[in-house]
């Protein structure tokens, strides 16, 4: 008599809790998950369709099978954007958090004034991304404040048309979108910092360790979770950089510091390339989606961990 | 106390119920409303059908020209019309991508601004712009026009498709007070031109402004000239149709002697767009600029009669003369459903004295296409500018309007890489070919 009972009560218990839960739970549920899948679901899933078709906007989508992506094989811009996509995960990641965390642990202590050097280097970060875009295009400018500082250091050699160099434009966007994003890593790291036992540290110092030892071992694995959400925070962040780099190159000098998404817009907006720029943003879905799954995946090996 | 607890969830549920499903419903209304909007003209339009058989709904003007000047020219243009119109105006770059969407929708804009050539023709193909054969015969608005404008607004099929308004012409401006300071004069042939780019250079002049930093076009402009003048207008169609390759001997030509005009070039002009070139030629810093004629709006008022231009020198002496004269118009609908409002408002439009209007307000150098217009009192520039255009044998627009914007795009990577480093011209050739099929494909 048990062994039926308890075969059947998850069940029945399932569906009594479904019965449960009231119906305006299920409104609350249903008409967002509508709306979501009507206007992000089903024009995501069109993209999708459309990355396999060649069309111009007008008339009939031509069907080319996988011919796109065998396009983007072969399309030396889709590998300079490919590369500077890597290069710029890399630089624009690392450089911020490297230099968001100096600066948060730097300024991480009572003092005078330091409220006024938090703000200022948070100050950036308030202004939209084109407009930092068109400051340091100012910045940049042959005859602009870049230009003009080296020239006063005696550093005459270094200057060159910095957004107009291919070998250096890339970085040169990159510097200012860095300079952006520091104060918002800064403010992240500075808040858990706040978390750190200064106890443990004293401890610590009483053992004889020193500074670095004492950063290393005692801070760092307490920001674990901080860590955790400027990693996530900065590889969306670049992944879909898009706004900077179209507001100071628009991916020029020929077509070499086009990353991803700008290719993309490119294609897709300025020359109506609708199945091949299609094409691109699966690339660039496939690429965020395996960050984010392997990032998922992570973090929830380290709760079932601890 | 019983009745207040059953009550007050139930009213609540009602109440949140009801809540939702106005938000929702809002939302959507809200979302279809700002989609339809443009088009809610055209809904007026198809109620009043109806009840009349004169359609009275406004025609709608779709305007890409959205620089203060020219807008201001449109919008007055509008409205003076005596009839029932309304214009539109959309920034040019969302414009272009949005142009097959507007054409393609249930409730097209009935009139559109935009070029003449191979883009209008590839729409008419599609079977999307509105036949305006009949304007151009008998006592229609363009009836008068000239034949070279005919052939340029006419569909594959014969049949005309756009109404042109105004045009412009390209060649090299310089400052009629700086050639006088430097004592140097306006060249003659190719071999002057060079010498006094040679000379210049050595005052510590640039010799030659330009700016293909964010608007690399710009670098096709010096292309189209030299491949006009070394093979010809009809190879330079033949070329941007796909009937020729990019590494053919006679673009090699090309790009071998636009390698001689690299030195001549402000060092500068990667980082600038085209309408920052002017600012070193405004301080006699650059001395040369092959432009369109748009350009004299950028210059301060009080140096724009100093300004002179002269036609890039002949090269090759067996090919006819040619020079790029991109044309402005409109094309209409044929989803409009209100054909005779929409050709009258394009008849409004294309009339002498709107085009007069028109060019005073927009206070660009653009020249009318209407014989009547009168242009005695244009400026002495745009007088000798319309004499240009009327001696040379053939007329081209400008690599974009010949092509595609697509095929621009390849050659604006392609000319930019190749004034960066010359030293490859058959792998940049090579590279372009390759790019340049892939849009030919398409």
């Amino acid at each position: 008599m048990t062994a039926p009972a308890t075969a059947e009560r998850p069940t029945s218990r399932w569906a009594r809790a479904f019965r449960r839960v009231p119906w305006v739970v299920w409104v609350f549920l249903l008409v967002p998950l509508a709306v979501e899948a009507f206007w992000v679901f089903w024009p995501a899933m069109n993209s999708f369709s459309l990355s396999f078709t060649r069309w111009n906007g007008v008339g009939a989508a031509e069907p080319v099978g996988l011919g796109n992506y065998q396009d983007l094989m072969s399309d030396p811009t889709f590998q300079t954007a490919l590369r500077n996509n890597v290069i710029w995960v890399i630089g624009f990641g690392g450089l911020s958090v490297v230099i968001g965390l100096a600066l948060a642990v730097l300024l991480n202590r009572p003092g005078r004034g330091i409220g006024l050097y938090r703000a200022a280097i948070y100050l950036p970060m308030v202004f939209s991304l084109a407009v930092t875009g068109l400051f340091w295009r100012v910045l940049y400018s042959p005859d602009g404040l870049v230009n003009f500082s080296l020239d006063s250091l005696g550093l005459g050699a270094l200057e060159r048309q910095w957004l107009a160099d291919p070998d250096v434009a890339l970085y040169a966007v990159l510097v200012a979108a860095v300079w952006r994003q520091v104060g918002y890593i800064m403010v992240l790291y500075l808040a858990g910092l706040k978390g750190v036992d200064p106890a443990l540290e004293e401890a610590a110092a009483m053992d004889g360790a020193n500074r670095w030892q004492r950063f290393t071992r005692i801070v760092m694995p307490q920001l674990r979770s901080v860590n955790a959400v400027v990693f996530a925070v900065t590889v969306i962040d670049s992944l879909r950089t898009f706004d900077i780099v179209w507001a100071m190159t628009r991916g020029g000098p020929y077509n070499s510091t086009h990353l991803l998404s700008t290719y993309m817009f490119e294609q897709g907006f300025t020359l109506v390339n609708l199945g091949y720029g299609s094409a691109i943003a699966v690339v660039i879905f496939a690429l965020a989606i395996v960050f984010i799954i392997s990032y998922l995946v992570r973090s929830i090996r380290q709760e079932d961990a601890s | 106390m019983n009745t207040t607890t059953r009550t007050s969830p139930v009213s609540r549920r009602g109440f949140l119920l009801g809540a939702s499903a106005l938000g929702t419903s809002g939302l959507l209304a809200g979302c279809l409303g700002s989609e339809e909007a443009p088009e809610e003209s055209g809904t007026e339009q198809t109620g009043t059908d109806e009840t009349s058989s004169e359609p009275s709904g406004p025609v709608t003007l779709q305007n890409s020209q959205s620089d203060p000047a020219p807008r201001e020219a449109l919008e007055t243009l509008i409205g003076d019309y005596p009839g029932d119109a309304e214009i539109n105006t959309v920034a040019i770059e969302q414009f272009r991508a949005q142009l097959s969407t507007y054409l393609t929708s249930a409730n097209p804009p009935d009139v559109l601004t935009w070029y003449a050539g191979s883009v209008a023709r590839d729409y008419a193909a599609e079977g999307l712009l509105l036949d305006v054969s009949d304007m151009w015969e008998g006592e229609g608005a363009c009836a008068n026009f000239s034949d070279a404008l005919r052939e340029l607004s006419s569909a594959e099929d014969g049949s005309q498709i756009f109404v042109p308004t105004n045009y412009y012409w390209w060649s090299i401006f310089y400052k009629k007070s700086a050639f006088e300071e430097w004592g140097v004069s306006a060249p003659e042939t190719w071999e002057d031109f060079l010498a006094l780019c040679e000379d210049l250079k050595g005052r510590g002049v640039n010799p030659l402004a330009n700016g293909i930093g964010s608007t690399p076009w710009m670098a096709s402009g010096w292309f189209d000239y030299l491949n006009l003048r070394i093979n010809g207008a009809q190879y330079h169609r033949e070329l941007l149709a796909g009937e020729h390759a990019f590494t053919d001997p006679e673009v090699e030509a090309v790009l071998e002697e636009y390698t001689k005009l690299i030195p001549y070039f402000d060092p500068d002009m990667a980082s600038y767009s085209y309408q920052e070139a002017v600012t070193p030629m405004v301080q006699n810093e650059s001395a040369m600029y092959l432009i369109g004629a748009f350009v004299t709006q950028f210059f301060p008022e009080d140096q724009r009669d100093d300004l002179d231009f002269f036609s890039v020198p002949p090269i090759n002496p067996d090919v006819p003369s040619a020079e790029e004269a991109p044309t402005d118009g409109y094309f209409a609908a044929s989803g409009t459903d209100n054909p005779e409002g929409t050709k009258e408002l394009l008849a409004y439009l294309a009339s002498a004295e709107s085009q007069q209007t028109f060019i005073e307000i927009s206070g660009s150098s653009n020249l009318p296409t209407h014989p009547d217009v009168d242009t005695s009192g244009f400026s002495p520039l745009v007088q000798k500018g319309i004499e240009l255009l009327n001696s040379t044998e053939e007329i081209t627009q400008f690599f974009n309007r010949d092509s595609s914007d697509a095929l621009q795009a390849t050659a604006d990577d392609a000319l930019t890489r190749f004034l960066a480093d010359p030293s490859d011209i058959p792998g940049i050739l090579e590279g372009w070919q390759a790019a340049a099929e892939r849009v030919w494909d398409q």
